[in-house]
């Protein structure tokens, strides 16, 4: 077997620092420009008539992002995200076994 | 006692994986037919003046959507029918079409060229929906939909009959599935028939980019996370981080096509919008690339003996150019200098080619040889058709990048038209020839495959015997 698939499926604390930097990088600009976003649309539908075109586009977003919104917690009450660098090493696993029989 | 694994005979159709590359490959010939004429347009070589029936405006149309439904959407399928039921252990779901006699996943393959091929012949005979990238005649239009439709009734259910944590690329196909659907959706049936002036503007943008963001870049970066990790057989450094990339890409993408609108009636707030949520999206893209560095860590030398690996990581390379051009070209500032000229084409031509192109030519190079039990003809072919296509798309990039600048500065000062257009000749010369190296390419790449082929077949006489 592969010395590199067979490995302990524990992340490393590079891998989680790196991780958590990058998510908070990204997720807190996200959460904030969301919000930003809905801030502006609800001062939109109050009245502000120049704008009200412009609800397609930002309904679109909401109703995309609701659905992954949706998707996110779905996914972590079924445990997607426990355990979260062994899908890696099952994956590499099964591809050789895969092999193995072709 | 170690659970049995399904034979990979039994998960893979391969003869439609191989189907479904030849199709791309044809239509790739195609697309830089009409590149080629578009190029010859420019410098005032048109071969075909005056000819309604083949006029400039047709085959540029021609060209941008035989590439993307026709090579990019084939190739993706091809891959699809690959990677998911080998990554999920599950067929695709293929049930039979009654009254035809085949499976789903051929039907889609059949529909899909019917819809590419009367796309092309819908274009030249002028029927064009005034859509950007969705140029598809509005009669089609319902046929694609319910293609995409049945591309997700094909490849959900092995997905969703995972058990324990999804692969990240799993993730992003099933998402690509639902967002491909709804994109096209929105691109092509909302201007048509619901909304109109500059709302109607707003949601173009949003199509031309979410193609791009929701289409194309799920699709691509699923493929890599697949083949890498067993290119180089060790997984990818953190899964983790790849997940982080792809609920970045989720909340970040959906709203940014807008800033292919600045400067225009659209609400100020909403330009901002799609200029932050674009930088933004730098920091996933940033993770994304990190992620696969870290992976070739100790495996550098992979991009010389390894050439689908080279195919990779020269996609990411160009990638991560045009990401970082991206971040800068959306703010308002530049767009002053930039905006209607070169550098966008040469920018979208970066992206499509050098990044998503490069990525799925290295899948065919890695699984073409597999699909037909055959080693490659010849490897020395195989190296002309990355260092023609890789030199190639490099120089067509760079130059209409550095005319663009020009362009701008032109028209910021103010100078004649005509002056652009003589400045732009010597580059758009420079364009036709990095074409033509690009078609050589690709010229190059077919009679490999083809050679490769015919080696595969038995000899009449070894398969007579064979058969006795």
């Amino acid at each position: 077997m592969n010395p590199a698939i067979n490995q302990p499926s524990r992340t490393s604390r590079a891998q989680v620092l790196t991780t958590i930097g990058f998510a908070l990088l990204i997720l807190v600009p996200s959460v904030l420009g969301f919000a930003n976003k809905f801030r502006e649309f609800i001062l939109l539908s109050r009245g502000e008539v120049d704008g009200v075109f412009a609800i397609t586009p930002v309904v679109n977003y909401l109703l995309a992002s609701l659905g992954f919104f949706c998707l996110f917690f779905w996914a972590i009450y079924h445990g997607m995200f426990r355990d979260i660098e062994a899908p890696k090493f099952t994956m590499l696993e099964n591809e050789r076994k895969l092999d193995e029989e072709e | 006692m170690e659970k049995e694994l399904p034979r990979h005979a039994d998960l893979v159709d391969e003869r439609l994986v191989y189907w479904h590359f030849m199709a791309a490959l044809i239509f790739m010939g195609a697309s830089m037919l009409g590149g080629l004429l578009m190029a010859l347009q420019l410098l005032r070589l048109n071969p075909f003046s005056g000819i309604e029936l083949l006029s400039p405006g047709r085959w540029r149309m021609i060209h941008t959507n035989a590439i993307a439904y026709g090579f990019i959407a084939n190739a993706f399928l091809g891959g699809l029918q690959w990677i998911v039921p080998r990554l999920t252990l599950h067929k695709v779901y293929n049930p039979k079409i009654p009254g035809l006699n085949i499976g789903l996943s051929w039907a889609i393959f059949w529909a899909w060229q019917l819809v590419v091929t009367a796309t092309a012949v819908g274009l030249l005979l002028g029927q064009a929906q005034a859509v950007e990238w969705g140029e598809t005649p509005i009669w089609i239009d319902p046929v694609a939909q319910l293609g995409l439709l049945l591309v997700a009734i094909n490849y959900i259910p092995p997905i969703a009959k995972v058990e324990g944590p999804l692969y990240v690329s799993l993730w992003y196909f099933l998402a690509a599935f639902v967002w491909t659907f709804l994109t096209y959706a929105m691109g092509n049936f909302m201007p048509q028939y619901f909304v109109t002036g500059t709302a109607a503007g707003a949601v173009g943008g949003l199509f031309i980019h979410d193609l791009v963001g929701l289409f194309v870049t799920p699709l691509g970066w699923g493929l890599m996370y697949y083949f890498v990790p067993i290119l180089l057989k060790k997984p990818i450094w953190s899964h983790g981080l790849s997940l982080v990339g792809f609920w970045g890409l989720a909340f970040f993408y959906p709203l940014q096509g807008i800033h292919h609108f600045l400067y225009t009636p659209i609400p100020m707030f909403l330009q901002y919008g799609a200029v932050i949520s674009t930088i933004a999206l730098e920091l996933v893209v940033a993770s994304v690339i990190f992620n696969f560095h870290a992976t070739l860590r100790g495996s550098t030398g992979a991009l010389t003996t390894n050439l689908p690996i080279r195919w990779f990581y020269s996609g990411m390379f160009y990638y991560f150019l045009t990401c970082l051009q991206c971040a800068f070209q959306v703010t308002l500032t530049f767009q002053q200098l930039i905006h209607f000229s070169d550098w966008v084409v040469g920018h979208a031509h970066m992206v499509m080619f050098g990044v998503f192109i490069m990525w799925q030519l290295g899948m065919m190079t890695y699984l073409i040889p597999r699909l037909l039990k055959t080693p490659w003809y010849s490897q020395r072919l195989l190296e002309w058709h990355y260092w023609l296509s890789f030199v190639g798309i490099g120089l067509m990039s760079f130059d209409l990048i550095i005319l663009g600048i020009f362009q701008g500065l032109s028209w910021s000062s103010l100078l004649p038209w005509e002056h652009s257009l003589d400045l732009s000749i010597p580059f758009w010369a420079v364009r036709t020839v990095a074409g033509l190296l690009m078609i050589a390419g690709y010229l190059v790449f077919v009679v490999n495959v083809v050679q490769t082929y015919l080696t595969s077949r038995p000899a009449p006489q070894k398969a007579a015997v064979a058969t006795a």
